[in-house]
């Protein structure tokens, strides 16, 4: 045996125990199957709509044609490699093979072949773009029209034809939500997709694939839900520091539900009294495990919440238990006088500001800071005294806790709070519902 | 005989000049030493230089792509801030395209450029030398952001971080207000100028210094590969270079071509930046197609199947792949009509690129394999790049690709055409010409070694990340929560990482081994196939003794089987070209360095016109006017002594036996 063929075995040998230490490791560390789950909570294979599914047929389509191509080839590939192989020293230096240049008829062949494998996937690619392109003629006049926004890092929502008017006949408004998309199940939903700074994107994936939100460019994007649903979004193309964490949900209900939910969202702002809690004696108050502290390592859904996040946020519609009606008016009263004001709207109290997300209903969202949080009592707290710390560069702490003084980034006296304080802004965004 | 080598270029036509050059340094003419290396006018040392800077930026950006996959490791983790992730995947994905796979081409270009057409240096030696320099400016520039992480008084606000494809508007004042962002800009548009001034020099040294008998078609076809990059270069380079200078009026002088605010249109940076972008893609493989197409016919022991289709279809996916470009724009409301066309264009271009891989089969088939190191980096090179392609077919068919685009099924798939392509192409390139230019053997079960772990390594890392596109996950992103399913696909990938880096490590571990203890080897230790095995190892200064006459494809393994009528050839020509004065060699010169170092001069100060220059805490000038000033008088005064200064040259004569006796400066 030769001094080369020695080097390749002991190669070969080192691979081999390179593959089963790897093997192994994996045994013990996690299992395969993990590692290719496809039934995550963004799965785009594991999907709830027409829209995402046209897309997952058609992917199906061009797994089958390049899977084919890639086992035919492959295998031409690898008999090759394997049947034509030196198969010793003296083989390697024996007299080369004779010199052949290629054969057209061959080529041809190929080339054929390849066409009539790519139209194969063309055909319903042409159909897919036109179809996932906007809502089919006969749907149209079911098509409920809403307008997403995109601010760094958060969504705001509007329903252009769901207004409100305001009082005194100052005119009318469109109903605003923000990081929660609620619409109902069944129907076509066609989102105007704007926004106030960079280019985002908005991605819903077991709905539809995403469609970016482009400056001074009027884009758009049609979905439906099949069932009632819980789904999770997330802006997809980087948009800065948080990116990462822009996130948002789709909330579809029943057509009944939903029609329900919008009544009690063009009411105003609610206002918690000692009277108006003894009215509400006998109705079913929140008393939902999300609201204590849950477990798993999860921040935007505990273990239960996750169990069932539709009705996790159906809960959240109720209100509190034991609310405490001063410590809210005191909540109320620093919400002014912090100037949290200035950039939030509830709509009804005090609240005008339009910079940062609508909090009319706050209290009834499953998540805050667009989607990252569970919206329990300790996470809002976490929120408000260290906003950084989950979302970097948020405009809340730059901007609002801190002001730029000659360069450097200073906390602004104005919003000093200590934890009683907030516990207090906690109690009134959460009886916001 | 006589009338072919007057054609060569480098012998006859050598009009006499009429005075004494004008010029303000004496040619320098060290061959080693740091004077040498930074004059050096040898292609073979350029590309040495370009290598080595390549590299160093490699292992760079592969130590950024740890970090990044650290942070992933786990959910929620807290590594790194979110900004210096940012920061990290920008800068990889720049450091990877511009400073270390075109750099690793471009090395290649000057290495075995002129010896495969048989010439003595490229065209314009000193240019090509400015080439180089002016590349290593744009590498600085873009890097420099990263001292204000270490060196706090430096307020570059550390390295850019909106992304290497850089959309508006997040470039603009209001977004990235940091110094990062402006050397970014420059540093991207210096490069632009390093890589167009090398194109034009080698389209002109391969169309112009071809030796007698190298026809188009006997070309080997790593040089054709390497001529199609240069035209896609120096026609997608402009794009960038005007898209670049918009954001640089944007943010300097108040235009208005991104910015929103005054109607500007960002999705116009989009169009311009991946009319550039997309056929960047094929500048980056198109030469890495090359060199598996001279090492797999070496190692199957017969010629290359279907030399001309190829070729052919080579310059068709130079043509397509500017059809292309808003298959990255799928999801940005083009319209119905448009997606279908580029739909429909992307599925096209996979035609030319199967027919490539077919033909690659084609060599193996009938041949004998010889599984050497750079062998196995090639077939490598094959499956990969067929899994690569196979996906982006999948990303062809629009509709889907909405699912796909921006997630993490896209990170797999061009880390599969870039790594599993182009880069184990040119681990292969490496280890098949490391014996050429250093004249010594990298060991053969090192080398196995490290392509095991490479290859182990790179798909543990990378096939995992399309389940986790499919299942949802962005790109980009900083962090992810613990719910989403993410957690087992990140971590198998982040470990598969590390095997990687273990792999690339010890794959150039061996390699400084080699350069210091390696076996020394001759002129063809591959028994090969093109011209530069024909030539000593490492190759002299001129390269060939006497220009070679090209009487066929594979032009050195006909002179190894025509070895009588080759060496009466050779003798013949060493006459005549002695006859017209020996060996003409260009001079060395400093000005191409002179003028880099005043392009970094005024593109590092231009980049902060408007801000104070302080020392040590003291303002010493209000702006940075004046400094920028001075590096363009460098500039420009360096471009106009080079000018006046002239070729000049010198002869090296040879004796009978084809040694070289003595040089002699040459007195035109």
């Amino acid at each position: 045996m030769t001094r080369t063929r020695l080097v390749h075995q002991k190669a070969t040998r080192f691979a081999t125990a390179l593959l089963a230490g790897l093997g192994l490791a994996l045994l013990t560390g996690c299992s395969l199957a993990d590692v290719f789950s496809l039934n995550g909570k963004q799965s785009t294979v594991n999907v709830a709509g027409p829209v995402a599914q046209s897309q997952q047929d058609l992917f199906m389509v061009t797994v089958w044609v390049t899977t084919f191509i890639f086992v035919v080839v492959g295998a031409v590939l690898a008999y090759a490699q394997i049947k034509f192989r030196a198969k010793s020293e003296a083989d390697e230096h024996a007299v080369p093979p004779a010199e052949a240049h290629g054969n057209p008829l061959v080529e041809i062949g190929l080339i054929a072949a390849s066409v009539l494998l790519l139209v194969i996937i063309a055909v319903p690619t042409i159909r897919g773009i036109w179809y996932t392109h906007d809502v089919p003629e006969d749907e149209k006049g079911n098509a409920i029209e809403i307008t997403a926004t995109g601010y760094q890092w958060w969504f705001k929502f509007e329903y252009p034809t769901e207004t409100i008017k305001l009082p005194n006949n100052a005119g009318e408004i469109p109903l605003v939500t923000g990081n929660e998309l609620v619409i109902p199940a069944g129907f076509p939903i066609r989102v105007q997709l704007r926004t106030t700074d960079v280019i985002h994107s908005f991605w819903v994936p077991k709905l539809a694939g995403k469609v970016d939100m482009i400056p001074n460019r009027g884009n758009f994007i049609w979905f439906k839900a099949d069932k009632p649903g819980y789904y999770y979004g997330q802006c997809a193309e980087y948009c800065g520091d948080s990116h990462a964490i822009m996130r948002f949900r789709v909330i579809a209900l029943s057509p009944v539900a939903y029609s329900k939910w919008l009544e009690n969202q063009k009411q105003p702002a609610r206002s918690v009294t000692a009277e108006s809690l003894a009215a509400e004696a006998g109705v079913a108050h929140a008393e939902f495990a999300s609201l204590k502290t849950g477990t798993g390592s999860a921040l935007s859904g505990s273990v239960e919440f996750d169990a069932d996040p539709l009705g996790a946020w159906q809960t959240a519609q109720n209100h509190e238990a034991g609310e405490d009606p001063a410590l809210i008016a005191k909540g109320r009263q620093l919400f002014q006088d912090k100037t949290c004001i200035s950039c939030h709207a509830v709509r009804g109290h005090e609240g005008i500001g339009i910079t940062g997300p609508d909090l009319t209903r706050v209290g009834a969202r499953s998540t805050i800071a667009a989607g990252v949080l569970e919206n329990t009592h300790q996470h809002m707290h976490d929120w408000i005294k260290d906003s950084n710390h989950f979302k970097p560069g948020n405009k809340m702490w730059f901007g609002g806790f801190n002001l730029l003084e000659e360069g450097e980034w200073k906390p602004n006296p104005k919003m000093k709070l200590d934890d009683q304080e907030i516990d207090a802004l906690v109690a009134y965004l959460h009886s916001l519902k | 005989m006589a009338d072919a080598l007057a054609k060569s270029g480098f012998i006859g036509n050598q009009a006499a000049h009429p005075a004494k050059p004008m010029t303000i340094f004496k040619r320098p003419t060290a061959k080693t030493g740091l004077v040498g290396w930074l004059t050096t006018v040898d292609h073979k040392k350029i590309g040495m230089l370009y290598g080595g800077f390549a590299i160093c930026f490699f292992l760079i950006g592969g130590l950024e792509a740890l970090m990044i996959r650290t942070q992933l490791i786990v959910p929620n983790n807290h590594f790194v801030s979110a900004r210096l992730y940012n920061e990290l995947f920008t800068m990889h994905g720049t450091t990877m395209i511009f400073l270390a796979v075109m750099p690793l081409n471009a090395a290649f270009f000057n290495l075995l450029i002129p010896i495969q057409i048989g010439a003595r240096d490229v065209a314009f030696p000193r240019l090509n030398s400015f080439s180089l320099w002016v590349w290593v400016v744009g590498a600085i520039l873009l890097n420099v952001g990263w001292l204000s992480h270490f060196v706090p008084s430096w307020k570059f606000g550390g390295a850019p971080a909106m992304g290497w494809f850089g959309y508006a508007p997040l470039t603009s004042k209001q977004f990235t207000p940091e110094l990062a962002t402006d050397f970014w800009v420059l540093g991207l548009q210096v490069l632009g100028v390093s890589s167009i001034v090398a194109s034009l020099n080698f389209i002109v040294t391969i169309i112009n210094l071809r030796a007698p008998g190298l026809t188009m078609m006997r070309l080997p076809v790593f040089t054709w590969m390497s001529l199609v990059t240069s035209f896609l270069l120096i026609l997608a380079l402009p794009a960038i270079a005007i898209a670049l200078i918009f954001v640089m009026f944007d943010r300097n002088f108040g235009t208005n071509f991104f910015e929103v605010s005054g109607g500007g249109q960002p999705i116009l940076w989009q169009h311009l930046f991946w009319v550039f972008g997309h056929p960047e893609v094929y500048i980056l493989i198109l030469p890495p197609m090359g060199y598996v197409s001279e090492i797999l016919p070496t190692f199957s022991r017969k010629p290359l199947f279907g030399y001309p289709i190829v070729v052919f279809s080579g310059v068709a996916i130079g043509f397509i792949g500017f059809g292309v470009w808003s298959h990255h724009m799928f999801t940005t409301g083009l319209g119905t009509v448009a997606t279908a066309a580029f739909s429909l264009a992307t599925m096209a271009i996979a035609v030319p690129t199967g027919v490539k891989i077919f033909n690659w089969i084609g060599t193996l088939w009938g041949g004998r394999i010889v599984t050497r190191v750079p062998m196995m980096f090639a077939l490598g090179f094959i499956w990969m790049f067929m899994m690569g392609g196979l996906s982006g077919i999948m990303h062809s068919a629009a509709p889907a690709d909405a699912q796909q685009q921006d997630s993490y099924f896209v990170i797999a798939h061009f880390h599969y055409v870039l790594i599993g392509g182009a880069t184990f192409a040119l681990l292969a390139a490496i280890h098949f010409w490391f014996p050429k230019f250093f004249g010594r053997m990298v060991p053969e079960f090192w080398g196995k070694v490290s392509f095991w772990l490479i290859f182990v390594g790179f798909n543990c890392t990378f096939f995992p990340m399309h389940f986790l596109g499919l299942n949802g996950m962005p790109r980009r992103t900083w962090t992810y929560d613990s719910n989403m399913g993410w957690n087992e696909g990140n971590l198998f990938a982040s470990c598969g990482a590390y095997l990687l880096g273990i792999g690339i490590f010890t794959y150039f571990a061996v390699l400084v081994y080699s350069f210091f203890k390696g076996k020394l080897c001759g002129n063809d230790p591959w028994d090969a196939r093109t011209l530069e095995w024909s030539i000593p190892s490492p190759p002299p200064e001129y390269n060939f003794t006497a220009i070679p006459t090209v009487h066929a494809r594979d032009a050195w393994w006909y002179e190894k089987t025509h070895q009588e009528e080759i060496a009466k050839e050779k003798a013949e020509h060493i006459k005549a070209e002695e006859a017209h004065g020996g060996i003409h060699m260009p001079d060395q010169s400093w000005f191409p360095f002179i003028a880099a170092s005043g392009l970094l001069i005024g593109a590092y100060n231009f980049a902060q016109l408007r801000l104070p220059v302080t020392i040590l805490g003291n303002q010493v000038l209000a702006t940075h006017v004046p400094l920028a000033i001075t590096g363009v008088c460098i500039l420009l005064g360096a471009c106009y002594f080079w000018a006046l200064e002239g070729p000049a040259g010198y002869h090296i004569h040879l004796d009978a036996n084809g040694n070289p006796i003595e040089s002699e400066a040459s007195h035109h």
